[in-house]
This record gives structure tokens, C-alpha cells and sequence, in this order.
């Protein structure tokens, strides 16, 4: 909510004078990190596999293709029964998959992945389950005060605090690149109805959408919040740009999240 | 508090001179009946007796019994000199016409206008209202706060903003005094304007160090804004017509030569030409700020003084009705001067300040009122004592108490979000202080010491908090109860040492405490911003700067030259976790992380103050870092208004009777941001990878201001002018931010889009008086 309350603040800004901002493609000479691990990973309650993707930074100016890690060692836990599932990498796609399992809502899944000589952990507690109640659309000015159409994700949190939830948006089959999260601190027990505000692909009538709720651990919420800081697509950004709050270890980038996933599909009206 | 005092003055080196006489009283404008802050008063016959009017204008000067010359002069106003015989205490209210070629009259070689060299205050910088008036600015709306950032080590905020940073300080840690209240938010519109309407201020004083021991609670200056109060001889109204605002003000008598009456105000309507849109979602947004100043001052009898004055501000911003935000200060003081006697000097103020916001938002069955506030009560007293030539003492108290509110929120059955009101903070910020200026010989000295004292108060629960952040404990207590308490001594030290009468050198120590911290982790100016009292996990910053200065004046102090250096040590530094939540939350404190900070720097200021072409260019060198746990590997990194270079240049030509040229030109190294380091894929997005904290600058920034101003013929009573001006002469796209993401039309790829504000900005005023 307060991230929404700044971005209509820098929204109504050049209203102030019709000197609106003018914007340009700059060069920046940036520098070039050594390549950083990335791994992200996910057990949740539907059936299994379940797949964890492990691939390399690369330089500002490169293209957007970011090189695979092949060979590594991984390994998923669930440390309630002691359970472990050796993942294997579909030919050499970096891409690592379990065998057929389903999450367990209350256990604790362990990650570990060996590469390169370094080893990374994270664990990840899955939460109770949360029904997405049903899902809506209304019509809402956007941040360039034209009529938008937003999805609402309506829900029943339940009563007792630190429920955390993670949305996803696809629109005819393709992921809105944007990240959605919300967490119960000031609605604990609340009826929920949480607009998704689409700031970068238009919704149109006759659409098909697919709003998919996953509930969150604590670690996964401040993951996505803080990535959400420093992923403030046009004319907002964070003050000080960090890097997100990872539950890996080692300085990995990415996540390990076991989350619940409840999902609904409609056609926009 | 009265017996210590006098202990106290016990202590000072006070030599007491065997009868001596006292002339003193206020010193006004002629014509309106202002008081005259600053002017200077001396016995032509003892050169060393000279002195500056305080801020009510008083004055008091000491000397054996005989015949003297007296000499009251004003920059901009024609000096006056008045024979007295002293045989007893003599009460000499003296008039200043204004205009006039100051000196040159009344040619006396012993009175030199070198205040600036010999009194030993450093880094304070005044600026005269025609300063403010001939210096152009963005839309022609003229602002102190806009004006001050020319100076040696003040800072602009970024683009078009009031906001500033002052060596190296944040933007909470300006202590803004209106009429001695302190505004908690001096900026409308997103800092794009400050709540300072130029119509009614009359005197602004700037200490970037070497504060006086009366001031406190903020760690890098003190900006002291004095607003007019009133012509006392006859009503006179004006006004002005300009791109965003139109301002109108009166004043008059309310009992001719014994009180007199201030009121101005202003409006912006940049709303109302959002109204005019055809476009429907576009009109029923709303944009407009207001401010209000409202003065009024009896004298009740020639040692009795009453003054009131207020301040009302409010901006109002809604889009769509969906949102809207309003908020604003008010501020209020009463003041009672009062003169004991021809030597010491009273002043009991009472004042209260708040700051306040109001959030509404209905949309999508949430409708929600989000509201804060900080509210003041305070009561001052400073007293000051002429012992004798060169010879001031300076002491008082004041007492503090601070009511925040830091969230409450009322929300519908409806809505998505709980009803909730977040504890309210209660504290008293007390300090006393005593002060002395002592000249003797070539040293003049200004030394003095501030206790302050700072008491939590409850009710309320009081956590602890584990590493993660975790309340681990919680502690109740009941209403004003004791949670902890500061104390602190803040030694301030200055002196001069005067090598001629055109150049002195000065050194400067003092140490500042802040108890009041702000929570910010925007780049601008957010009226969510919220106040923070220190408590038992927040301490109070503490600053210590030590400061090192030569001055020197030329050409019969028609030109003034300075060079100051300055290392400042910050402790108890405050920034904030990542993804700290800042807002509506209980534990906020467990959000903040803490550390220290480091500024130095050297100041070059060469100011022409006489002839057709005035003007000053000043260039600062600084350095500005901070090192606290948790960001950047716990390693020192520069402040995001770490700035190398800044420099700027003002001219004001006065080409004719009518015609008044003027222009600036501003240049300074770009902030220190955190730029990426490499980029990865993750949730189906592309992120950024960032390294070292501020490691990176933006582009450097420059701009060229113009205006000029055309006064109109004055028929009878009425006065009139135009001011045109041009912001960014040039069109430079000065880097408002940089931002990084994937290229629109080729995924594949990213890109860095630089933002820019304002380029070419025009603007045209019309001012009158009657």
C-alpha cells in the first residue's frame, strides 16, 4: 500500500508544471561483477516434480541470456520426515527436477545444491493452506490516469497473524512480469480483496486470466518485497538499491520457497 | 534554574566596571516601525563598543559617564548619529530611513561594516530580502530555502526541490524555526516549493556550525526565520499574480506607533487548471497548497512587548477519488519581551507546532483514513545581559514536550485492513544554556555551554528486540511514567582573532544533539515521512564539528572573501534495513539500523555587497560518508549527497532605476547511487545485481537561471513590477534518476533511462503595493 501511495505521488509529479519528465536512453559505465550463482527452487502442496533452476549472472550490457549451471549437486529434504529427493538436470538446461512427491503443509524442506565447489542451503517451512476465494475485475485509473482493468484476488485470511501471500498473474497464458505480494500485518483475519495492479500489460475484455494465490513463508514474503524495491519498472525507484533478502546461503541470489497453491481462471468481463 | 544561573555567571570572567552608564532601546525603520534585526550600534568614541541589535531589535551599549557620539547603521539604510551625554541610563529608541547610500554620509573611518571579520560566529550566512527578491528562481516563485542552497555548504536536494543538506547532513537534521517554532515539514508539493512565503519574511540566518548555545535538537544547522511584523504608521496591502500562486499581504497599525498587524497569504492553482481539462479523469484530480502567516505585536509600554504570530499551511493532493493526501504545519507563538533594565533583556515565549497528515483512500471496497501527527508544546525563555563594552551574556531554558501520533488507522467494514492505532510517543526535550561574547583586544570570543535533557515518557509498551528484529521483551508503562532518559553538554566554542580590520582568523568547536530522529527511505521529500523520538533502542545522534576560517575584506569592506574548513563526527547515524516497513508499525524500531558518519570539507566565498553589480560566487569541496552495521559489509561508503564539487554563481545587475538583471549558475558533481553490477533472471523477470553501496554517481549538474525585473512608475501609493525569468536557461536534461530495465523492444536486452525534469522553464510575475 504505501509502495502504491509513492507511485501515484511520482505519477501526478509533472501534472505539477506540463513540464513533463523527459526520458532518454542513456549510456552508463558500469562495472562487471564476477558471475554470481542464482538458484531458484520450489516445493509446493499440488503433485510433483518439482524443479529448482540454477544459472549465472552476467554483465548490464550482455543480452538477457543467462548461462546455465550444469552438474551440480542437488538435493531437497523434508527435514519433518526425513524424506530426501536427488534432483536431476533435464539434459543440460540447468533446470534440476525431482521425483514425483507432494509437498506437505507444516514440514520443513531443506534445499542443498553442491557446485563448483561451493555448497548453498536454504529451507523453507510450507504454510497452511489458503482457499482463493474467487476472483474479479474492476476498472481503475492507472498511473497515467487512463481506465485500467485489475484483477482483485478475494480471500479469507485466517484469524492470527503472519499469513504472507505471493500472487501470480497470467494473461492468455503468458506471465505478467510483475511481482505481487501481500501480507496480513494490518489486515490479520480480514476479508481480503486485493487488487493486483497491472502496471505493465493491459488487460483486456475477453482475456483469459489466471490468478494463482501461494501461501508464503516469512522468508519467501521478504524475498519478493524487497526484490519488488529494486524491480519498480519506469519512473520509480528505490532510494538505495540492495539486493534482495535471500534464504540461500552463501551469497547465492534467488530463493528456495514450499508454498501452498490455490488458483482460479476467468475471462475478463 | 535561577540560583544556578547566577552560580553560573559567577564563573564567567565578568570584569565589572566602576560606574558606568547605559544607553539603550530599539532600533526600527523610520517609516514602518519594523525592529531592525542586526543593525549596529557604536560609540564613535570608544571603537571597540560596537555591537548588533538582537532579533527584537534591542540594543545596549555601556560607558563611563561623558560625551558621546552615537552611530546606528543597516545595510540598505542611511546611517544615523546622535550626540548623548551619559550621565545616567539613557533610553534611546532611534529610527533608520531606508535607502540611501549607507555610509558614505556619515564619513566616519572608525565605523567599518566588517561584522563579517570581527564578531567571532562561524559558518552563518545571512541573506537580506532583496537577496531573495533579485535571485531567480523556478516559476518565479521567489523561496528562502531555494535561495540559501546558492550558499558554501548548503546543498539542493535535487532538481527544483527546497529541501537541502548542509555539510554533509541529512535533511532532518536542519533545525527550520519559524518565528521560533520549528516546522516539521517546510516543503509543499513534494519539496518542490517551501511553506516560506517570501511576502512574510522578514530576516533568515543560516548556522552551518558554531551554533549559538540557544539554539539545539537538530545535528547540522539551524536555519532562523523571522517574519515581518507590521508596519505600525499606516495600512499598506500588496500582492502578486504568478504562474503557479498568487499572493496578497497587509499590514498596519493597531494602535498607531504601539502595535501593528501582518497577514499574508498565498494559493497555488496549478488545480485549477487541471478543472479546466476536458478530460474528465484528469479534472477531478486535485493539486493546490495554501499558507498562511498572520503576525500581530502590541508594546505595551516602552519595557513591555507582546507578540503573536502564526503560521497555516496545508497541501492537498486527489487522484481520481480514489486517493487523496492532505497535510500541513501549524504553528503558533506568543511572545513577551521585556526589559529589566537598560542592560538585560527578556524574551518568554510560548510555542506550539504541529505537523499533521491525512491519507483517504476508497477504492475496490477499501476505504481507509490513514492519519499522524507530531504536535508541540514549548516553552522558552532567553535572557540576555550587556555587562559592558564587548562584554554579553546570553542564557535561558526551554522545555519540550512532543506528542506523536505515528499512525492511526480507520478503516471500513469493507475493507481489507484492520482498524489500528499505533501507540501514541510522548517525550520532553529540555536544554538550558549559557553563553558569553567577550572582546578583549584583537580575540573576540563566544563560548558557552547547552544542557540538554531528554525524558521518554509512557504510556505505552516498550520492546527489545533480537538481532532479526524479533520483540524479545516488552515493558509496560503507565502514563508518565519514566522510560529512560539523555543527558547530554553540547560545549560550543567560537572565536576570532582579528589580524587588522580586514582580516581575521576563527575557529569554531561545537557539539549538537538530535533527539528527534526522521524516517525517510524515499529519494524525495514524502509527507509520510515520520518523526521518531530517541528512546531505549534509538539514541540521539550526537555531531562534534571543529571548523577553521580566514575572512578578509576589500575595498572598504565592499567585498567579502572567506575560506572555511570544517570535520564533522556523527554518531548514532540511523538508515534502514532492506525492505524496512516503515509505516503503521508497532516495532518500527526494529526496523532501523544504526552507525556513524564523517563529513569534511573546504569553503570559498567571495561576495560583492556594494555598486550596480552585487553578487557572490561560492565553491565547496567536500566529503560526506557514513559507515553503518549491516549496509555495505559494515565498510564506510559515501552519503548519497556526498557532492566533490559545488559550485555557484550569482550576479544582480541593477542596470537602471527600472531595471533590475540577474542570473545564476549553479554546477555540482552528482549524487553517490547505487547502480547494478550484473543482472540475472529470476521469477520469469530480469533483476539487478548490486555490489558496493553508492559506488556509483550521476551524471554531473549544471544550469544557468535568468531574470529581470522592470519596476513600475510609483503613482501616489501604488507600486508595481514585473519579473521575468527563465529556469535552465540552456535545456540542460540535468539526471533526475536513472533507471534500468528490460528494452521495451527488444527483450533481449536492457537499457538505462535517464529521467529529466525541468528544462526551459518561463515564468512571469506581477508584484504591487498600495
Amino acid at each position: 500500500m504505501p509502495m502504491r501511495v509513492a507511485r501515484i505521488f511520482f505519477a501526478i509529479l509533472p501534472f505539477l508544471s506540463g513540464f513533463v519528465a523527459c526520458k532518454k536512453v542513456v549510456q552508463v559505465d558500469l562495472n562487471n561483477a564476477a558471475p554470481q550463482i542464482v538458484i531458484e527452487g520450489e516445493v509446493t502442496d499440488m503433485p510433483g516434480p518439482y524443479q529448482v533452476k540454477i544459472s549465472k549472472t552476467v554483465p548490464f550490457g550482455s543480452g538477457n541470456n543467462f548461462p546455465p549451471v550444469n552438474g551440480a549437486i542437488v538435493r531437497i529434504t523434508d527435514s519433518t520426515t526425513g524424506f530426501t529427493s536427488a534432483l536431476l538436470e533435464n539434459d543440460s538446461s540447468g533446470i534440476y527436477r525431482t521425483n514425483a512427491f507432494v509437498g506437505q503443509h507444516g514440514h520443513t524442506y531443506l534445499l542443498s545444491v553442491n557446485s563448483e565447489g561451493m555448497s548453498y542451503a536454504a529451507s523453507s517451512a510450507m504454510p497452511a493452506a489458503v482457499r482463493l476465494d474467487s476472483v474479479n475485475f474492476v476498472r481503475n485509473l492507472d498511473l497515467n490516469n487512463k481506465p485500467a482493468i485489475n484483477a482483485v484476488a478475494n480471500f479469507q485470511d485466517p484469524p492470527g497473524p503472519g499469513n504472507k501471500y505471493q500472487f501470480t498473474e497470467f494473461v492468455n497464458g503468458v506471465q505478467v512480469p510483475q511481482i505481487f505480494v501481500f501480507e496480513d500485518r494490518l489486515s490479520d483475519g480480514r476479508y481480503i480483496r486485493n487488487t493486483l495492479y497491472n502496471d505493465t500489460v493491459r488487460l483486456h475484455q475477453n482475456d483469459t486470466v489466471l490468478v494463482r494465490m501461494n501461501c508464503i513463508d516469512r522468508n519467501i514474503y521478504d524475498y519478493f518485497f524487497t526484490l519488488l524495491q529494486i524491480s519498480g519498472n519506469g519512473n520509480f525507484q528505490s532510494a538505495s538499491p540492495a539486493n534482495p533478502n535471500s534464504n540461500l546461503s552463501n551469497g547465492a541470489l534467488g530463493y528456495f520457497s514450499a508454498h501452498t497453491v490455490s488458483q482460479k481462471s476467468l475471462v475478463v468481463y | 534554574m535561577l540560583r544556578i544561573f547566577l552560580l553560573i555567571l559567577c564563573c564567567f570572567p565578568v570584569c565589572l566596571q566602576a560606574q558606568t552608564f547605559t544607553v539603550s532601546g530599539t532600533i526600527r525603520d523610520k517609516r514602518t516601525g519594523e525592529v531592525l534585526i542586526g543593525a549596529s550600534a557604536i560609540l564613535l568614541e570608544m571603537p571597540r563598543s560596537g555591537m548588533t541589535s538582537n532579533s527584537y531589535g534591542f540594543y545596549s551599549l555601556s560607558a563611563r559617564p561623558g560625551n558621546y557620539t552615537l552611530v546606528v547603521s543597516f545595510t540598505g539604510y542611511r546611517a544615523d548619529t546622535l550626540k548623548i551625554v551619559l550621565d545616567r541610563d539613557i533610553r534611546l529608541p532611534v529610527g533608520l530611513i531606508a535607502g540611501g547610500t549607507e555610509l558614505q554620509e556619515v564619513v566616519i573611518s572608525s565605523i567599518r561594516r566588517n561584522d563579517n571579520v570581527t564578531r567571532p560566529l562561524m559558518g552563518v550566512q545571512k541573506l537580506s530580502t532583496s537577496d531573495i527578491r533579485n535571485v531567480p528562481v523556478i516559476f518565479g516563485e521567489k523561496d528562502v530555502l531555494k535561495t540559501i542552497q546558492l550558499l558554501p555548504g548548503i546543498q539542493a536536494a535535487g532538481d527544483g526541490n527546497s529541501g537541502f543538506f548542509v555539510r554533509g547532513g541529512g535533511a532532518d537534521q536542519n533545525l527550520i524555526l519559524l518565528d521560533e517554532a520549528t516546522v516539521y515539514n517546510p516543503s509543499h508539493l513534494l519539496g518542490f516549493f517551501s511553506t516560506f512565503n517570501s511576502d512574510a519574511i522578514k530576516d533568515i540566518t543560516v548556522y552551518k556550525g558554531g551554533m549559538p548555545a540557544e539554539y539545539g535538537g537538530r545535528l547540522s544547522s539551524v536555519v532562523d526565520i523571522k517574519m515581518n511584523d507590521g508596519n505600525n504608521k499606516e495600512d499598506h496591502f500588496g500582492g502578486g499574480i504568478g504562474l503557479i500562486s498568487t499572493r496578497l499581504n497587509a499590514e498596519g497599525p493597531i494602535v498607531k506607533d504601539k502595535g501593528s498587524f501582518s497577514i499574508s497569504g498565498r494559493r497555488t492553482y496549478a488545480d485549477l487548471f487541471l478543472r479546466l481539462s476536458p478530460d474528465s479523469n484528469i479534472n477531478s484530480n486535485s493539486l493546490y497548497f495554501y499558507d498562511l502567516n498572520v503576525k500581530a505585536n502590541y508594546k505595551l509600554n516602552e519595557r513591555n512587548r507582546f507578540y503573536l504570530s502564526g503560521y497555516f499551511g496545508r497541501d492537498a493532493l486527489s487522484f481520481g477519488g480514489a486517493f487523496g493526501i492532505d497535510y500541513g504545519n501549524a504553528t503558533g507563538t506568543a511572545r513577551w519581551n521585556h526589559v529589566f533594565n537598560s542592560r538585560l533583556f527578556s524574551n518568554t515565549s510560548f510555542i506550539y507546532s504541529d505537523y499533521s497528515y491525512k491519507i483517504k483512500i476508497n477504492s475496490n471496497n477499501n476505504d481507509i483514513d490513514i492519519t499522524s501527527d507530531i504536535r508541540d508544546l514549548d516553552l522558552k525563555e532567553d535572557l540576555q545581559y550587556y555587562v559592558n563594552t564587548g562584554n554579553k551574556i546570553d542564557f535561558g531554558f526551554n522545555a519540550i514536550r512532543h506528542a506523536i501520533s505515528p499512525g492511526v488507522i480507520t478503516a471500513s467494514a469493507t475493507s481489507s485492513f484492520n482498524s489500528l492505532r499505533i501507540q501514541d510517543k510522548y517525550s520532553l526535550e529540555n536544554a538550558a544554556y549559557i553563553s558569553h561574547e567577550w572582546s578583549p583586544g584583537k580575540v573576540h570570543l563566544n563560548y558557552g555551554l547547552r544542557l540538554s535533557a531528554f525524558y521518554v515518557l509512557g504510556p505505552g509498551n516498550f520492546y527489545t528486540y533480537d538481532a532479526a528484529g524479533n520483540a524479545v521483551d516488552t515493558a509496560h508503562y503507565r502514563s508518565g511514567q519514566l522510560v529512560t532518559s539523555y543527558f547530554d553538554p553540547e560545549p560550543r566554542f567560537s572565536m576570532s582573532y582579528t589580524l587588522n580590520d580586514e582580516a581575521s582568523f576563527k575557529w569554531a568547536y561545537d557539539r549538537n544533539v538530535q533527539v528527534l530522529h526522521l524516517l525517510s527511505n524515499s529519494t524525495s521529500a514524502n509527507p509520510t515521512d515520520l518523526w521518531l523520538p530517541s528512546s531505549n533502542i534509538v539514541r540521539p545522534g550526537i555531531a562534534d564539528q571543529v571548523s577553521i576560517g580566514y575572512y578578509r575584506n576589500f575595498h572598504d569592506n565592499q567585498y567579502e572573501f572567506s575560506a572555511e574548513t570544517y570535520y564533522k563526527a556523527m554518531k548514532n547515524q540511523i538508515d534502514y534495513k532492506n525492505g524496512a516497513q516503515l509505516i503503521a508499525n508497532e516495532n518500527v524500531e526494529s526496523q532501523l539500523l544504526f552507525g556513524k558518519g564523517r563529513a569534511y570539507g573546504l569553503e570559498l566565498f567571495i561576495k560583492k555587497k556594494a555598486g550596480k553589480l552585487t553578487g557572490w560566487i561560492s565553491y565547496t569541496l567536500s566529503r560526506t560518508e557514513l559507515q553503518i552495521d549491516g549496509v555495505n559489509e559494515g565498510k564506510w561508503y559515501p552519503a548519497r549527497q556526498d557532492r566533490t564539487h559545488d559550485i555557484s554563481i550569482v550576479g544582480i545587475y541593477q542596470a537602471n532605476k527600472k531595471w533590475t538583471l540577474s542570473a545564476t549558475w549553479v554546477y555540482y558533481t552528482g549524487n553517490a547511487v547505487t547502480f547494478p553490477s550484473g543482472k540475472y533472471r529470476v521469477n520469469d523477470q530480469t533483476a539487478f545485481y548490486y555490489t558496493e553501496r553508492n559506488a556509483y554517481r550521476m551524471p554531473a549538474y549544471h544550469r544557468m537561471d535568468v531574470a529581470a525585473t522592470l519596476l513600475g512608475k510609483t503613482k501616489r501609493r501604488f507600486g508595481s513590477s514585473w519579473t521575468f525569468s527563465v529556469y535552465n536557461l540552456y535545456g540542460r536534461e540535468n539526471a533526475y534518476s536513472i533507471v534500468f530495465q528490460d528494452d521495451p523492444a527488444d527483450s533481449s536486452k536492457t537499457q538505462a533511462i535517464q529521467y529529466a525534469l525541468f528544462r526551459f522553464v518561463p515564468s512571469v510575475t506581477y508584484n504591487f503595493k498600495f
